[in-house]
C-alpha cells in the first residue's frame, strides 16, 4: 500500500487540476477586490455580503455576517427607469421601515402553465423590436439582516451596474424603498442599523476593464442544455443543479445581465423543464408589475418566481419562511429575500 | 517595488492557492470560500509590511486564523442554515450518491478526521498544499524542528488509523497534479 502521505495526496478534495480554483488569471470578482484594497476603498459590506450568497440547502439564499435573509413587500409605484435621485425627507417623515409581507396570489386568477409561458416567450423572442441582451443589471432588493442581539431588520437597496464598450463598468448602490418614495430607509453600513435619506448612495464605483469569459461574466447561451451548464458553472456547483440551486443560479445570472427576449425564452424553457415548480396564479410584484407566480416549496421556506406573463422574463424571486424560527426572531410568513429585476 | 506592488503581485500569484486551501477546509461549503478568501487578503493587506519573500506559507497562516474566526462568526447563521438543512435531509432529498464514495478520499478523510486538529493541519499542509517542513513551520507559526516533529508524529498516527481501518487497497489512478506556486 502507498504511504500515508501519498494516500492523503490522492484524497485531496480540491486538487489544483480540479474543476474549481485552478491556477490562472483572477476572475472579475477577485480583480475587483484587489482594486478595492489597492485604492483604499474596502468593499461596502452590503456588496460583499451580496457576493457571498451562502445558500440554505434547498431553501434559499442566506447572506453572511449580519446574515442577510431577505423579505418583500407590496410596492405602489411602477419603476421603469433608473430612479436614483436623492430625495431629502422633511422632518417628521415616517421612515420606510415597515415589515414587508409576502406577495399575495390573486385568488380568482387563472394560473398559466410554465410550458405555455415558455412557448409564449419563444414566440416573443423572434418578434420585431424584441429587447436585446445587455451586460449589467438593475435590481431592487429587500433583505433581512440578522444579528445576535437585535431583531431582524429590512434593508432595501437599488443596484445599477452599467458596462462600457472598453470593458470597464460602474456600479451604483443606493438605499431606497420604492414603496415609500422620499422616506428615510434603514442601512446597516458601519455595523449598526440607522436611517439614511432615500436615495443615499451606499457605493459608487468604477471598475477597470475586465475580460473574464467565465460564467456569469460571459454571455448566456441560447440553448437549454448550454444554459444549464452555464448556470451550473456560474453557481460553482460540481453536480447537476437542484431546483432551488437553479433558482439561485438564475438570480446570479440576472445580477450580471439584463436579458434580451431570446435569453428570457431560454430561461423560461429551462424552468418549464424543471421539476417542482408549481404554477400559483397572478401576482402584482413589489414594483407594481403583474406577473405569473411559480412556487417551489422546501422545508421551512418557499421560493416564488415571478415571471412576465407575455414575455416570460423573470421579474422577481421571493423567499419566504413558512415556519417560525423564534430563536432568530423570524416568523412564518416573513420574507427572507426579494429581488426585483428591471431593464 | 513598494509594499503595495509586492502585495498585488502576491495576490495575483497566490489567490487560487489560498482559495484551494480554504475550500479544502470548508468541507464543501463552497459558497463561503470566496468570503473567507476575501477576509484573508484583507488581513494580509493590513499586514502587508510583514509579507515575507515567499508569501504563500505566510498567507496560509493568515487563512488558518481567518477560518477559525469564520467558524466562530458564522455561528448564528450556521445554526439556522443547519437546522433547515437538517430538515431537508430528513426528507431524504439531499441524499445523493456521491461519485467520491468509491474513491480513496472518503475513508482517508475518515482516518484523518480521527486525529487531533494539529495533526490534521500539519498533514494537510504537507500532502495537499505540498509545503516543505520549513514552510509548514511558517504556516503554523512554530519552529522548523517543532514542525518536523509534529509531522513525524502525525504521519505515524495517520498510518495507525489507516491500518486500523484496513480498507480495500485503492486503485492508483486519479493522482492529482502536483500543487505548485508556493515559494
Amino acid at each position: 500500500m502507498a504511504d500515508e502521505l501519498e494516500l492523503l495526496r490522492r484524497a485531496d478534495p480540491v486538487p489544483v487540476d480540479g474543476p474549481h480554483y485552478g491556477d490562472g488569471p483572477l476572475d472579475h470578482r477577485a480583480e475587483r477586490r484587489l482594486e478595492e484594497l489597492l485604492h483604499g476603498r474596502p468593499a461596502d459590506r452590503r456588496t460583499r455580503l451580496r457576493r457571498l450568497r451562502a445558500r440554505l440547502p434547498n431553501g434559499g439564499p442566506v447572506r453572511a455576517h449580519r446574515a442577510r435573509l431577505a423579505w418583500g413587500l407590496a410596492a405602489t409605484a411602477v419603476v421603469t427607469a433608473v430612479t436614483l435621485t436623492l430625495v431629502v425627507s422633511g422632518p417628521g417623515t415616517p421612515p420606510a421601515v415597515a415589515a414587508p409581507r409576502p406577495l399575495v396570489v390573486q385568488a380568482d386568477s387563472t394560473p398559466v402553465p410554465l410550458d405555455a409561458l415558455a412557448d409564449r416567450a419563444q414566440r416573443q423572442a423572434t418578434a420585431e423590436g424584441a429587447p436585446p441582451l445587455r451586460k449589467g443589471t438593475h435590481v431592487q432588493s429587500w433583505s433581512l439582516g440578522m444579528s445576535d442581539s437585535e431583531p431582524p431588520i429590512t434593508l432595501p437597496t437599488e443596484r445599477v451596474v452599467r458596462w462600457k464598450a472598453d470593458g470597464s463598468h460602474t456600479e451604483l448602490v443606493v438605499a431606497t424603498d420604492p414603496r415609500h418614495p422620499g422616506r428615510p430607509v434603514l442601512d446597516d453600513g458601519g455595523g449598526d442599523p440607522h436611517l439614511v435619506e432615500d436615495g443615499h448612495v451606499l457605493t459608487r464605483q468604477t471598475y477597470p476593464p475586465s475580460w473574464s469569459d467565465a460564467p456569469p461574466e460571459s454571455p448566456p447561451p441560447h440553448d437549454v442544455a448550454g444554459l444549464r451548464a452555464y448556470l451550473q458553472e456560474a453557481a460553482s456547483y460540481h453536480t447537476k443543479l437542484t431546483t432551488p440551486e437553479l433558482l439561485d443560479a438564475v438570480a446570479e445570472l440576472l445580477d450580471h445581465w439584463t436579458l434580451g427576449a431570446r435569453e428570457s425564452a431560454t430561461v423560461a424553457r429551462l424552468l418549464a423543464d424543471t421539476q417542482g415548480l408549481r404554477q400559483a396564479g397572478q401576482v402584482t410584484d413589489r414594483l407594481g408589475r403583474r406577473g405569473q407566480a411559480y412556487v417551489y416549496d422546501a422545508p421551512g421556506t418557499r421560493r416564488m418566481l415571478i415571471m412576465d406573463p407575455s414575455t416570460g422574463a423573470v421579474l422577481g424571486l421571493e423567499t419566504t419562511f413558512t415556519k417560525a424560527e423564534p430563536e432568530y426572531g423570524v416568523e412564518a410568513g416573513d420574507v427572507m429575500d426579494y429581488n426585483a429585476w428591471m431593464r | 517595488m513598494s509594499n503595495d506592488e509586492i502585495f498585488a503581485a502576491a495576490y495575483r500569484e497566490h489567490y487560487w492557492a489560498v482559495s484551494r486551501y480554504v475550500a479544502r477546509r470548508l468541507d464543501g461549503r463552497t459558497s463561503e470560500v470566496e468570503e473567507v478568501v476575501a477576509e484573508v487578503f484583507t488581513v494580509a493587506w493590513r499586514r502587508r509590511a510583514d509579507l515575507p519573500g515567499s508569501p504563500l506559507p505566510w498567507l496560509y497562516g493568515v487563512a488558518r486564523n481567518c477560518l477559525a474566526n469564520a467558524v466562530r462568526g458564522y455561528g448564528r447563521r450556521r445554526r439556522l442554515v443547519d437546522r433547515l438543512g437538517n430538515d431537508e435531509t430528513a426528507h431524504g432529498r439531499q441524499i445523493v450518491a456521491s461519485p467520491d464514495a468509491e474513491t480513496p478520499g472518503s475513508w482517508v478523510h475518515d482516518a484523518l478526521a480521527r486525529l487531533s486538529e494539529t495533526d490534521q493541519e500539519v498533514l494537510r499542509l504537507t500532502a495537499w498544499e505540498e509545503l516543505g517542513v520549513d514552510e509548514v513551520a511558517v504556516a503554523l507559526g512554530c519552529g522548523s524542528r517543532a514542525a518536523s516533529m509534529r509531522l513525524h508524529r502525525a504521519r505515524r498516527r495517520l498510518r495507525a488509523e489507516i491500518d486500523r481501518m484496513r480498507p480495500t487497497p485503492p486503485s492508483a489512478d486519479a493522482i492529482p497534479a502536483k500543487e505548485h506556486g508556493h515559494g
